[in-house]
């Protein structure tokens, strides 16, 4: 049973990871590979608040996704200024970068990691009560989105992603969007640390890679790009689909390179027989009915 | 009401020696219209990128209603109430026609996301008083019909008139035209032609780039003839179309 809450936990929070990259990448057109690293910041902000100064939990969290905000946002004020192409190379300088100084850190453990960090919920009131949590979290963060996309904000940023110039020239400014989507969206990785962190309890450079980042866009674009499921299929299909494959009783030496096998294969399936994703992806904005847009006729 | 609206005052500018604005000096003034008349590469298109601030000028300044507008950028020059179409219009294929003119109110509070999260009530009130305006404004383009339709769907001359249409929906009190009448005939021509000459009767100063002379005469309260990146001439359109040295320098050799 711990062993199917894990992966049930594992895909929740890869949900909230696609979803919050769809913001940044589908919605406001932002190329950034760094989204593992601000993971990785909400895992270690959280752990080490909770484990060092006994901050209470749930403030832990918020303060870990605090923290990937307020970083995201240092790192998009001064490259967005540059261009927008530039945040993609500050990106990956970033994502490699941060992680060599937490594997070089001393209070962050260093390469070997984090161990001994408190879990949250689990002892009072038993693991069911993580995965729910989690599980409410993954749901909270798509409708969030969803509704995001849907609302007025999201009628601008889909104006802003067509023609930048056009959408200046009408007094927006979309620097100060691309900033607050790039910041909403990382702050969301942020949080998904934050849950990583406390039930696993054990967090090491390693688990947030730059190839986390290649996983996560490959949910995304295999789900659908700028659709509200379309990273939760992608997640489910990416996590869930390789995970599974271990109750099949495979020796070890076999499973990995089906694991493998089944990973790259699902990525170039999609890009010769459905580039557009599993749901196609939305080019046309949809408001919501009534207040919040207009339908087409 | 012939108030200087907009002023501009020695503006230079050159790429890798190449000049596309050389001492510009230029007023518009509140209800005229003025055409901005030359041929290709003459600095038309330029020039109103540089009072935009589209385009950094290397010297000179401009002013809107008295107040120096250097040191702002573009989206805070059209905040103040410099607002200008595009050439090649530059319309949001995602959204509907109704959503692009939404998108030109320059202050939609639904637009911001604390908003978006805490949905307040007077949201709708001002929502309600957008749409109303960007539905009167088709309607009077005589554009009522294809509120709802997608940009692309368009003709291209519906199109052109839903660009202006855009740039009316802020507070404009200088309007740049970027050849509003290129590609455009029939119903639309009339259209364009009555809705500029409106704004224009509002208090508005507007200038239009254009290649269609009739157009110019028809519209414009006077001519301003570019050449090489300077102003060459100012005066009655009639007058500058007259003119064989400015014929010789419009045609070529």
């Amino acid at each position: 049973m711990e062993y199917l809450y894990g992966i049930i936990i594992i895909v929740g929070l890869y949900v909230i990871l696609a979803t919050s990259f769809n913001l940044i990448i589908g919605y406001g057109g932002l190329f950034s590979i760094a989204h593992p690293v601000f993971f990785a910041l909400g895992a270690y902000a959280s752990a080490l608040l909770a484990r060092e100064l006994d901050v209470p939990m749930p403030l832990a969290m918020l303060a870990g996704a605090l923290v990937a905000v307020v970083a995201s946002v240092a790192l998009a004020l001064p490259s967005l200024r540059v261009s927008g192409d530039y945040l993609l190379i500050a990106s990956i300088g970033f994502q490699l970068g941060m992680l060599e100084v937490i594997k070089n850190l001393r209070f962050t453990g260093g390469p070997g990691g984090l161990t001994n960090i408190p879990p949250f919920l689990i002892r009072e009131f038993g693991r069911e009560s993580y995965v729910l949590l989690v599980l409410f979290l993954a749901v909270a963060v798509t409708l969030l989105v969803r509704w995001i996309a849907r609302s007025d904000y999201g009628r601008a940023m889909s104006a802003m992603r067509d023609d930048e110039l056009a959408f200046a020239s009408l007094g927006r400014d979309a620097m100060r969007m691309k900033i607050v989507i790039f910041g909403l969206g990382s702050g969301l990785a942020g949080l998904a640390g934050a849950l990583y962190a406390h039930y696993f309890r054990f967090i090491a450079p390693e688990q947030f890679e730059i190839l986390q980042s290649a996983a996560i866009l490959t949910m995304v674009v295999v789900g659908g790009l700028r659709t509200t499921w379309g990273p939760v299929v992608g997640a489910l299909l990416l996590q869930a689909l390789p995970q599974m494959l271990t109750f099949l009783n495979l020796p070890p030496s076999v499973l990995g390179p089906i694991q493998g096998m089944l990973f790259t294969g699902l990525v170039l399936v999609f890009m010769f027989f459905r580039p557009q994703g599993l749901l196609p992806a939305e080019d046309v904005w949809h408001g919501r009915e009534g207040l919040g847009g207009t339908r087409r006729n | 009401m012939t108030a200087n609206v907009l002023e501009v005052r020695e503006l230079n500018k050159s790429f890798d020696g190449i000049v596309v604005a050389r001492e510009i000096n230029l007023t518009l003034q509140s209800g005229r219209v003025v055409g901005l008349i030359g041929p290709n590469g003459a600095g038309k298109t330029s020039l109103f990128n540089l009072i935009t601030g589209v385009v950094k000028p290397d010297s000179g300044t401009v002013l809107l209603e008295g107040a120096p507008l250097d040191r702002l950028a573009f989206p805070q020059r059209v905040r103040r109430g410099l607002s200008r179409t595009w050439q090649h219009i530059r319309l949001f294929p995602s959204l509907s026609v109704l959503d692009n003119l939404l998108i030109g109110t320059h202050d939609y509070p639904g637009e911001r996301l604390l908003n978006v999260l805490f949905r307040h009530a007077h949201l709708a009130e001002h929502d309600k008083a957008a749409r109303e305006r960007a539905s009167d404004l088709l309607a009077r383009m005589g554009l009522g019909h294809v509120a709802g339709a997608l940009v692309a769907d368009l003709p291209y001359g519906q199109q052109k008139l839903v660009g202006v249409a855009r740039a009316l929906m802020g507070k404009a009190k200088c309007l740049l035209l970027d050849e509003p009448m290129a590609g455009v005939e029939g119903q639309s021509y009339a259209a364009m032609q009555r809705i500029v000459r409106e704004v224009a009767d509002r208090g508005v100063a507007v200038c239009v780039v254009e290649h269609n002379v009739a157009f110019i005469r028809d519209l414009c309260d006077e001519g301003v003839f570019m050449f090489a990146g300077a102003i060459m001439a100012r005066g009655t359109v009639a007058d500058l179309t007259r003119d064989p040295q400015l014929t010789e320098l419009y045609f070529g050799h």
